[in-house]
């Protein structure tokens, strides 16, 4: 069955730039594209274990009446026929329910806040929310449109991480773009992330398809994020580890994200393992 | 024993607990009580204190714009700075509780509770219980995401959350525990009995601990007789009509007031000014009415008959301008100014007919009619019994309360199939209780269900090439693609070829689109399976292709379709 990937249209430049990037995403990995153009600001979306609503900021009401004609002619240029997802049922009148039955999700870093606030180190709290809730990854875009030519996943060891390279195993598989993965090195030795792999079958995986694994001693990590290549797209876990941890030792994701101008696909913990 | 030790055990005990679907809902269940509890009782109080604020006012000229006042803020506060669309409260826990397992948003518990302050407290014709039913299925949704509960735990958390709303807010647990099992819940079951029952006397016992234990509208003795029982049924039947017409006031109202294009914070101060002007010449209709209603059981209304006419009327109009309009509350309190208005018209009425008559006081009536509006209205008879028995502490009226009760639920349920809460609910498809054939169909999908081990053939495959596909599986029917462009053409279905299959000179003549089956209907991954199993019944088929895009995907089968069935079932219902 066809993968599906979920997008909010903004028809604006903005939009723009993360409609192309979905197009692109959708037309590298072959996954159907679903494209909701909001009738209202403000929507729901259902989780096994939370119910987000999301909402918009005004500029994703511009112009609504040629939404969907802007939507459809990006898509064209691909090649692609989205399908333009219409909400049936209704939270309150003004409150559609948005299904999560989906694969991917794709999102700016903030659907709620102005424009201008699209920048590193800023992810909005309702993107923040879907992320940590979902059963799929988000595809946080960047600000301008880049085709992405590999992929680089971010590996920490933790069960979360692993889901994180088992998503990345298989973008680079289905894309048939290179993988390569990226490590801090300095709390834990070789074997252990060795060992971690083994434990979540993913070493053999590993072995043949990472090109490079970019193991980062030297302190302070995000200085030696240069090495990633700026036209990677990085998949990273996020929301693993709990609220004191974080708050104690730091989290890799903010650092990343603040860092980092690539394209991200964010696992969240509830997200499931992908397969082979 | 060392830490560590110590640490295993209490894991393990905890392990133990949490691995009991009951233990875990019980332990919480007071909780939730006692946070909803408190959630009605800050309600009330607020609600007195700006009452009392407000009522100074009164006397000034201008002080019909204070309802419009406060219904305009309220709708500022819930629109603008929370951005939250308001619905009327409990069909939106009933919808969450159909469709998602009571998934609630968390500022759902405190959104309407203030807003419904603002907008009865200042005059607004609206009770505060729907918005305080609202806050404690928030409070019990959110507690349940919080320790990570499975969805059939948290449906009952939400019913407790509800529950011990009702029972703060009322001093009444037994209300408590009827209306939720009767109307957000709708079902009643072993495993949402008890923890129910303790949320309602949590928030009993709060509202008590911080309000005093106070019955709502004092006890008087009533005698009750055979004349009393026979009239009774005359309220059955004004009851049922003033039902129907109140409910359906209410939903014309809502499509009165969306009709002018008006910015949202005006709309319901449009409302609310039309309900300041009402209570220039009739100022028991504002608020919840409590004090009316009070002086109605005690025999105190001294207005005449004409007045209490006109007041039902202006009642009923008052809350529909009120709620029709965006203010925020519910209609439990209005039914019950209005049915006890009712009642009182009645008896007046009856003692004008028959003066002789031996029935009791106009204020057993007055209860009477109380309990027939709430069961009209809600279609929820036992809670109208059990309301009244409770804030009235009158247990000796409880045949005619029973009489009343069943006879106006069933009646309005002839003429309007589902209650006010519920009504929107079900014409739109969406009132769905967990463990019903609808609600379990939707939760599955056609995507989820579909088989896509299937080999498909090319239409041009000669029947020669066919015959040793054939052998090599094990399936018995086929989907044809265009050899071209894949695009889906038909099927073959092996037991209608079989005249060919052992016709050697059909082998090399006939090809796969020759002998495939092209008006079989097909369905698509998106369809809704209560209209795929009508097609499969329609069409007698036990199998149906998936198509999207004009490309075969695989096939959805009746027993996949069951066995899921089965599962979800199992995972609704607990049984």
């Amino acid at each position: 069955m066809e993968e599906r990937l979920l997008h909010v249209f903004r028809n604006t430049p903005l939009g723009r730039e993360t409609l192309l990037q979905s197009l692109y995403f959708c037309n590298t990995l072959k996954v159907g594209l679903h494209i909701y153009v909001p009738q209202t600001t403000q929507f729901l979306m259902y989780f096994d274990h939370d119910a987000v609503q999301v909402d918009l900021d005004s500029s994703y009401m511009t112009l609504p009446d040629c939404a969907q004609a802007h939507a459809a002619e990006l898509a064209k240029q691909y090649g692609l026929t989205p399908t333009f997802f219409t909400p049936k049922n209704f939270t309150a009148s003004q409150l559609p329910d948005i299904p999560s039955n989906f694969n991917y999700m794709c999102c700016p870093r903030s659907i709620t806040d102005l424009s201008s606030k699209l920048g590193l180190g800023y992810i909005g709290p309702k993107v923040r929310r879907i992320v940590k809730s979902s059963t799929f990854p988000v595809f946080l875009t960047s600000g301008v449109f880049k085709g992405w030519k590999s992929v680089a996943v971010f590996y920490g060891g933790s069960s979360n991480a692993n889901k994180a390279l088992s998503w990345g195993l298989h973008l680079s598989r289905i894309s048939g773009f290179p993988l390569d993965m990226v490590t801090s090195v300095r709390e834990h030795s070789d074997d252990y992330f060795d060992q971690e792999l083994q434990e979540a079958g993913l070493y053999d995986a590993v072995e043949q398809h990472v090109r490079h694994w970019h193991k980062i001693a030297e302190s302070p990590f995000e200085a030696h994020l240069y090495n990633v290549p700026h036209d990677a797209l990085l998949v990273l876990g996020a929301y693993g580890h709990g609220l004191i941890k974080d708050l104690l030792f730091g989290s890799k994701m903010e650092t990343i994200q603040s860092w980092m101008p690539n394209n991200i696909l964010l696992v969240g913990p509830n997200c499931g393992f992908r397969g082979a | 024993m060392n830490f560590s030790q110590w640490l295993s055990t209490v894991k393990l005990k905890w392990a133990i607990f949490r691995s009991d679907d009951r233990l875990i809902v019980i332990a919480l269940a007071g909780f939730v009580g006692v946070c909803s509890g408190l959630a009605a009782v800050a309600l009330n109080r607020a609600l007195h204190h700006l009452g009392d604020f407000a009522h100074g006012l009164h006397h000034h000229w201008w002080a019909f714009v204070l309802p419009a006042a406060g219904a305009s803020l309220s709708a500022l506060f819930l629109n603008t700075l929370l951005k939250e669309r308001a619905g009327h409260g409990v069909p939106e826990v009933v919808y969450a509780v159909s469709r998602y397992g009571g998934l609630l948003r968390f500022r759902s518990s405190y959104s309407r509770l203030i807003s419904s302050w603002l907008t009865i407290g200042s005059g607004g014709s609206a009770g505060p219980e729907a918005p305080v039913v609202m806050s404690g299925a928030a409070l019990g949704s959110n507690i349940a995401k919080y320790f990570s509960l499975k969805e059939r735990q948290r449906i009952t958390l939400v019913g407790c959350g509800a529950a011990g709303a009702i029972a703060a807010i009322f001093n009444a647990p037994i209300t408590g525990l009827v209306f939720t099992v009767e109307v957000v819940l709708g079902e009643w079951r072993a495993f949402n009995i008890i923890p129910i029952a303790i949320a309602s006397v949590a928030g009993t016992e709060v509202s008590r601990l911080l309000q005093g234990n106070q019955i709502a509208f004092g006890h008087r003795q009533y005698s009750i007789g055979l004349a009393d029982i026979g009239a009774s049924f005359g309220i059955v039947v004004l009851a049922t009509i003033v039902s129907v017409i109140f409910g359906r006031l209410l939903n014309s109202m809502h499509h009165i007031a969306s009709r002018p294009n008006l910015p949202h914070w005006l709309r319901p101060a449009v409302g609310g000014a039309a309900v300041g002007i009402i209570a220039i010449y009739l100022p028991q209709v504002l608020g919840e009415g409590y004090g009316a209603i009070q002086d109605m059981i005690h025999g105190n209304f001294t207005a005449g008959l004409t007045i209490a006419v006109v007041a039902v009327m202006a009642k009923m109009v008052a809350t529909a301008l009120t709620l029709g309009w965006g203010g925020s509350g519910g209609i439990f309190a209005p039914s019950l100014m209005v049915g006890s208005l009712l009642g009182l018209v009645y008896y007046r009425l009856l003692v004008m007919l028959v003066p002789s008559g031996a029935i009791a006081g106009e204020g057993c009536f007055a209860l009477l009619g109380m309990a027939g509006l709430v069961s009209g209205i809600l279609q929820a008879p036992l809670t109208g019994i059990f309301l009244v028995v409770e804030i009235t502490g009158s247990y000796e009226v409880i045949l005619p309360l029973i009489i009343v009760s069943a006879l106006t639920s069933t009646f309005c349920y002839y003429i309007e199939p589902g209650s006010f809460y519920l009504r929107d609910l079900i014409e739109k498809g969406q009132y769905m209780r967990p463990g019903t054939d609808a609600r379990v169909l939707s939760d599955l999908s056609v995507r989820e269900l579909v088989e896509t081990d299937y080999l498909t053939v090319p239409g041009n495959m000669l029947l020669k090439e066919f015959i040793e596909v054939i052998q090599q599986s094990r399936k018995f029917l086929f989907p044809v693609e265009d050899y071209a462009d894949a695009r889906y053409l038909g099927i073959i279905f092996i037991d209608r070829i079989r005249p060919y299959l052992f016709d050697t000179q059909m082998h090399t003549v006939l090809m796969a689109e020759q002998v495939m089956e092209t008006n079989v209907p097909q369905v698509t991954p998106d369809d809704e399976l209560v209209d795929v199993l009508n097609i499969m019944e329609n069409a007698r088929l036990s199998s149906l292709p998936v198509v999207e895009n004009g490309r075969f995907v695989g096939m959805l089968s009746k027993s996949v379709l069951l066995d899921h069935y089965r599962k979800e079932l199992i995972v609704q219902t607990g049984i």
